[in-house]
């Protein structure tokens, strides 16, 4: 019975000298390619690269808030089908993720920001998305200790309601993952960096790491934060900058957030873990940095837009903070898709901070664009040459506080 | 004093902390664990572990062993039913064989199973409940020093007397409201000098904050602090302290060590026993056991002596097999023995407090000598003195568990087996063992159990000490309020110099970025929002209204280069505008979507009045200032938005009633659309600009905001004649709704270029470079964009803001604004659409509830089209 089981999630290997595909970066996208590859395409001579240990980058420091309710008719079929498989996933990993579809509400306060919420739920209903507006007084019978408050400085005036969106347990989603990969035959390799990549002839070649160099049929980068510095590895470069996000979490407390609540207004996210950690997100810093050293700042605010919306846990306490990084694009869309300079050179990479929602369905378009060099039209719209053509996707529009 | 302590009323002596005086009182069981609800009692007495966690007048979560006795306080526990002593969940412990480490991961993979177990996973879970709505006070300062000594033991007085012997102004951080660290009640910590105590005090230089926690070192040595009861009148206080260099002297504290039922209540920390009876004149027990090395055990015993423990027995760690007893310590179970007692005094580890420098970037390195992390490389200005950096810790040396029913992690009961297990199952890195096992995530943020988590690890693994290394240290520890946090938590309104007169006349406000702006004015306290909007359109279409539009952002650019700056930034040209001319302003970025828009006056030669939208005006300030960088070029910018206000009168009669007010010829041939005059109305000195958002004859007058009242009032009187009305923003988007004008970010959004919301024509692309010129040159030619559209909806209804736009039953677009109009008699609208749509006349449907409304698209505006009402 796996409840007594003792088995290793995944066993340690010596780097071989070649593989079929090397996948730079060992998080949810990187690992959910690898799953994909061996388990539908049956490409298993793979090897997952990490720097540090699983999980290490965004797949472990974001808030673990996942939905569809997007804004374009690109994003919007794309995370819907991130979010049915992440449905399927526990099951289909034999491993409990931890998935919650508690609902997912983004308040309102201002009749622009209604507005942009009713344009979402709009599309989300004309392509099959469960979401819809409800008023204030309807959020207040979901979350009966917010401030609905009429007096409130910036009042809840309405909200996009969505019930299947939730929160899920991170490192649960890596750690299945890795798992299936390494029965799969997949080769996950923890704490260990990629240092060059060798390109001949507009083909990756090989792939130098800390430890040793080996060949490689084909390359997917799929780190976030870094992904400018490995791109140019290969001598591709990336319309892409690094912001760091930050988010804090608290003392456990008895349940009373039983959905995820969304302030764009407020710049501020927050949702109730199971084991009773209030989750409290920020929006990106507002400057580039590579650092994940967290702020004082920014902390004071996610705690007094927290308790704009819940005055009365002003008691509570947090208990840490820390950042990621999120490598953004000009559109806040992700770029997917094979690199034009070098015809076996993938990319995964612009997730911002919108990544985790995306890792199963990336991972399974990836692996067939890997797998057959034809990019599923799912992800077509999210090709790089979009910034050559000038033909962005619209969800900047609903992204500023996109969680 | 008393409190109530399950609402009996328990007595306190002066100085007591609320769990001094319970313990004295008899309590020994303290609170319910995480996952077991297993009994626990008192431990470190230090604030540093979970074991003392109630409820305190309503706030859950306090550590009631560093809270001081309030007269009349309200005292809980939380987290068992029915009781502290009898909690039924204790069963839990009983099927901890069913909920090995990990087991809610390997458990419930069904998603129906999943669904139905974690509602009741949710409810069991959890700590305290916050059972007070009441609002405290919390404040923030912000403080300099030259050096900040954080903790006031011997090591941080000597250091802060050195500081300021250089000549420092040295601020001294101590979480205790006594200086003197340890020594106060740890005799073998050694003396600390009353003289020592006394010369810190009074040294001019130094400001000392007691009872303050520092919580976090920050980039740039700025220090978080948190100040427990500054003053009556606040309940905490965050100090934002800028350094110049820090010393960290925080000690260090002590760990348990590894036993079965080594968290039963009477298992107590010897620096715990120390600190009750020593700081509080509680005795713990009366018959003790010491566990702990041999040097250790005799420190103790010394210490003891003389008190009313009576020390039975001093074992090491490796004879002890495990506590006895179920609710309280009942004896040892020794290799060869059991002996009774109601105590267990551990000498445990002691862990140098080095999390500050840790969080600055500094390096921890393994010491065995020490048998502790110790700072191994430090930012440049930290320094780390006394027992934080090993002075005086030693190696307890590498006590490892006979049993592996030991806690570990008291916060999240963690036993040594499930850090075993997990190791076992690959999460054999410290970090990984941390996320699966939760051992250090809990309340005690690490402290009780990391030292112990990681001896495991390396033990399991095979690794060093050294090589297992520890986690990353993260602010803020200790953890800190919300409320400190956020502290006043004041959000300013913006009021227009005439807020006071627009809810004289009834304005129903709204918030705007900052701003406050009336809605509407409600006329009768019986009147609708419709009927009221529906009069003030009227009254601007057929007579004349005025609106207050101080909010606008305004900007006054003096100097030779002002055009050359707007030429810049802006995509229109500028430079060559004439004086006394006005004209609309377009500001893209560089991939030429739309920033802002506004207009911009040449009041004369040398001088530019720069509108903004209202919430932009800070971003539009710093964007020019920004390009202004490194060119020479000069140009003055002030932004005079708080020193104007502005009141746009519209309507066929606004000409007839400003000409009461002022001397300037008002006739079009004098005063053409878009132009612009210094002048006086109502003898006040304004700059009057003749421009036309709603689509009417128009002025927008700017007048300092010290007169804005004055002249709206004398405006209202002035037209008074003519039926003047006062008019709101609902009014006025009404109005530019059916003349097409675009507002900024309501009907473009983040990815909006001026040519697919048709404005090509404020696009100079023939000038030789401005702000998206790059982009915007080959955008001009792209046809294959959504476009800005008008709509009249042919059926009846009227789309929300926002609604989808829809052709052939597919989703092709969406209602940026939309109102019925007034003079179409029909609902009408903005909309972004595809461009197969975008053609005069085109049908297409709008959803309206749910339901598909036909409407036709135009690309002309809705109202007078041609533009004539405005140039009258």
């Amino acid at each position: 019975m796996q409840l007594f089981s003792k088995d290793r999630m995944w066993r340690h290997h010596d780097l071989k000298p070649s593989y079929d595909v090397v996948i730079v970066g060992g998080g949810v996208h990187g690992l959910a390619t690898a799953y994909y590859l061996a388990k539908q395409h049956n490409i298993r001579k793979v090897a997952v690269l990490e720097k540090s240990y699983l999980g290490a980058g965004a797949s472990g420091r974001n808030t673990a808030i996942l939905r569809s309710n997007y804004r374009t008719p690109e994003g919007i079929p794309f995370y819907d089908a991130s979010l049915k498989l992440y449905e399927q996933i526990s099951e289909e990993l034999g491993w409990n993720v931890l998935f919650s579809q508690c609902g997912h509400l983004t308040l309102g306060h201002s009749d622009s920001s209604v507005a942009g919420l009713r344009v979402r739920s709009e599309n989300n209903q004309l392509l099959g998305v469960n979401s819809r507006m409800i008023g204030f007084e309807e959020v207040g019978k979901l979350v009966p200790t917010i401030n609905i408050s009429r007096e409130a400085r910036y009042p809840i005036l309405a909200a996009l309601y969505h019930p299947p969106g939730g929160i899920i347990r991170h490192d649960a989603v890596v750690w299945g993952y890795a798992r299936a990969c390494d029965r799969m035959g997949v080769e996950i390799h923890p704490f260990t960096e990629v240092t060059g990549i060798d390109v001949e002839n507009s083909k990756v070649r090989h792939v130098v790491t800390c430890k040793r160099r080996i060949a490689t049929g084909a390359v997917l980068n799929a780190t976030a934060g870094w992904a400018t510095t490995i791109s140019r590895m290969a001598g591709v470069p990336l319309p892409i900058v690094t912001h760091p996000l930050q988010a804090c979490v608290t003392e456990p407390l008895k349940p009373f957030l039983n959905v995820v609540i969304v302030s764009a207004t407020l710049h501020v996210y927050l949702s109730q873990t199971d084991k009773g950690e209030l989750v409290v997100g920020a929006e990106i810093d507002p400057y580039q940095s590579y650092s994940m050293r967290s702020t004082l700042p920014t902390l004071e605010q996610m705690a007094t837009y927290t308790l704009e919306l819940f005055p009365w846990l002003h008691g509570v306490r947090v208990l840490r903070q820390w950042a990621g990084i999120c490598d953004m694009t000009p559109d806040f869309a992700p770029i997917m898709g094979a690199a034009s300079e070098v015809s076996n050179f993938y990319m995964d990479v612009g997730w911002g901070t919108y990544g985790f929602k995306a890792g199963p369905i990336s991972g399974k378009c990836m692996a067939e664009l890997i797998a057959t060099h034809t990019p599923p039209s799912l992800i077509e719209p999210f090709s790089a040459t979009r910034f050559e053509t000038g033909r962005l996707i619209g969800e900047k529009a609903a992204a500023a506080v996109s969680h | 004093m008393k409190f109530y302590f399950r609402e009996k009323i328990v007595e306190a002596k002066q100085g007591d902390t609320i769990a001094a005086a319970l313990y004295r009182n008899g309590q020994r069981i303290f609170s319910r664990s995480f996952k077991y609800h297993r009994p626990r009692g008192l431990l470190c007495v230090s604030g540093k572990c979970p074991n003392c966690l109630m409820n305190v007048d309503g706030v859950p979560n306090v550590r009631v062993c560093i809270t001081p006795v309030c007269d009349g306080m309200k005292v809980s526990p939380q987290n068992a039913f029915p009781s502290l002593e009898l909690d039924f969940l204790s069963i839990t412990q009983r099927l901890d064989w069913l909920m090995p480490v990990g087991w809610y991961y390997k458990t419930f993979t069904h998603r129906m199973m999943w669904h139905v177990a974690e509602p009741t996973i949710r409810k069991v879970a959890g700590l305290g409940k916050v059972l007070s709505s009441e609002n405290r006070e919390y404040e923030h300062i912000w403080m300099h020093a030259d050096t900040t000594v954080v903790g006031g033991g011997w090591a941080g007085l000597q250091a802060a007397l050195d500081a300021c012997g250089k000549g420092d102004q040295v601020v001294l951080v101590d979480d205790q409201s006594v200086l003197g660290g340890q020594a106060r009640y740890r005799k073998s910590a050694g003396e600390v000098p009353a003289d020592l105590i006394r010369r810190v005090e009074s040294h001019p230089n130094v400001h000392i904050l007691r009872d303050s926690s520092c919580f976090g070192l920050y980039e740039d040595y700025l220090l978080g602090i948190l100040q427990r009861n500054p003053h009556p009148g606040a309940l905490e206080r965050l100090v934002h302290l800028r350094t110049g260099k820090v010393v960290v002297a925080t000690g260090a504290y002590e760990t348990p060590l590894l036993f079965p039922n080594n968290d039963l209540p009477g298992v107590m920390l010897s620096t715990g026993v120390l600190r009750l009876l020593h700081l509080y004149g509680v005795s713990p027990g009366k018959r003790a056991v010491i566990v702990g090395s041999s040097r250790a055990a005799e420190e103790l015993s010394v210490e003891l002596s003389g008190t009313t423990i009576e020390v039975v027995a001093a074992l090491v760690p490796e004879q002890v097999v495990s506590a006895i007893g179920h609710g309280c310590v009942r004896g040892i179970r020794t290799l060869s023995s059991v002996i009774a007692c109601d105590l267990i005094v551990v000498c445990g580890p002691r862990v140098p407090d080095v999390g500050l420098s840790a969080q600055a970037g500094g390096n921890l390195a393994w010491s065995e000598v020490h048998g502790a992390f110790l700072p191994s490389s430090l930012p440049p200005q930290v320094s780390v003195v006394g027992e934080a950096n090993g002075e005086g810790v030693t190696g307890v040396g590498a006590h490892l568990p006979l049993s592996k029913r030991a806690f570990v992690c008291f916060c999240s009961d963690v036993s040594s087996q499930d850090l075993c297990d997990a190791t076992a199952e690959g999460f054999d890195h410290i970090e990984t063992l941390k996320r699966y096992t939760t051992a250090t995530m809990g309340p005690c943020q690490g402290r009780m159990c990391q030292l112990s988590a990681i001896g495991v690890c390396a033990h399991e693994t095979g690794r060093s000490t050294a090589e297992t290394g520890v986690t990353t240290s993260r602010p803020p520890n200790p953890g800190v309020t919300l409320g400190a946090l956020a502290g006043p938590r004041h959000h300013p309104i913006r009021r227009t110099p005439m807020h006071y007169s627009h809810e004289k006349l009834g304005a129903v406000w709204m918030d705007m970025s900052d701003w406050r702006r009336p809605r509407f004015y409600k006329t009768l306290p019986t009147s609708e929002e419709k009927e009221c909007v529906l009069a003030e359109y009227h009254a601007v279409r057929e007579g004349v209204g005025i609106i207050d539009v101080s909010t606008l952002g305004k900007l006054d650019l003096r100097g030779a280069d002002c055009g050359k700056l707007l030429d810049k930034v802006y995509t229109h040209r500028f430079s060559d505008l004439r004086s006394g001319r006005v004209r609309y302003a377009l500001m893209c970025d560089e991939g030429g979507i739309i920033l802002d828009d506004g207009t911009i006056a040449r009041l004369n030669d040398d001088r530019y009045f720069v509108t903004t939208t209202t919430g932009n005006l800070e971003f539009v300030h710093q964007w020019l200032e920004w390009y202004l960088v490194g060119t020479a070029w000069d140009v003055h910018i002030a932004n005079v938005t708080a020193g104007y206000a502005a009141i746009n009168v519209a309507g066929p009669n606004s000409r007839a009633v400003l000409g009461k007010l002022t001397d300037c010829d008002l006739a079009s041939s004098a005063f053409p659309y878009m132009t612009c005059r210094e002048a006086e109305v109502a003898r006040i000195r304004v700059i009057m600009l003749r421009i036309g958002f709603v689509g009417e004859t128009g002025w927008e007058i700017h007048c300092p905001a010290e007169s804005a009242e004055s002249l709206w009032n004398g405006l209202l009187q002035a037209g008074a004649d003519y039926k003047i009305r006062p008019f709101g923003v609902e009014a006025q988007r009404l109005l530019r709704l059916e003349k097409r004008h675009v507002i900024v970010s309501v009907d473009t959004d983040a990815l909006t270029n001026p040519y697919e919301a048709d404005m090509s024509w404020a696009v100079k692309i023939d000038k030789p470079d401005f702000v998206g010129k790059a982009y915007l040159a080959n955008a001009g030619a792209d046809t294959s964009r959504e476009r800005l559209i008008g709509f009249v909806l042919t059926g009846s209804g009227l789309p929300a803001d926002g609604a989808a736009v829809v052709v052939d039953g597919k989703l092709a677009g969406r209602v940026t604004s939309s109102r019925y109009s007034p003079s179409q008699e029909k609902a009408v609208g903005l909309a972004w659409i595809k461009p197969a749509q975008a053609k005069e006349g085109a049908c297409i449907d709008v959803r309206v509830d749910g339901k598909l409304v036909p409407a036709k698209v135009t690309m002309q505006p809705f109202y007078d089209p041609q533009g004539t009402r405005l140039r009258l």
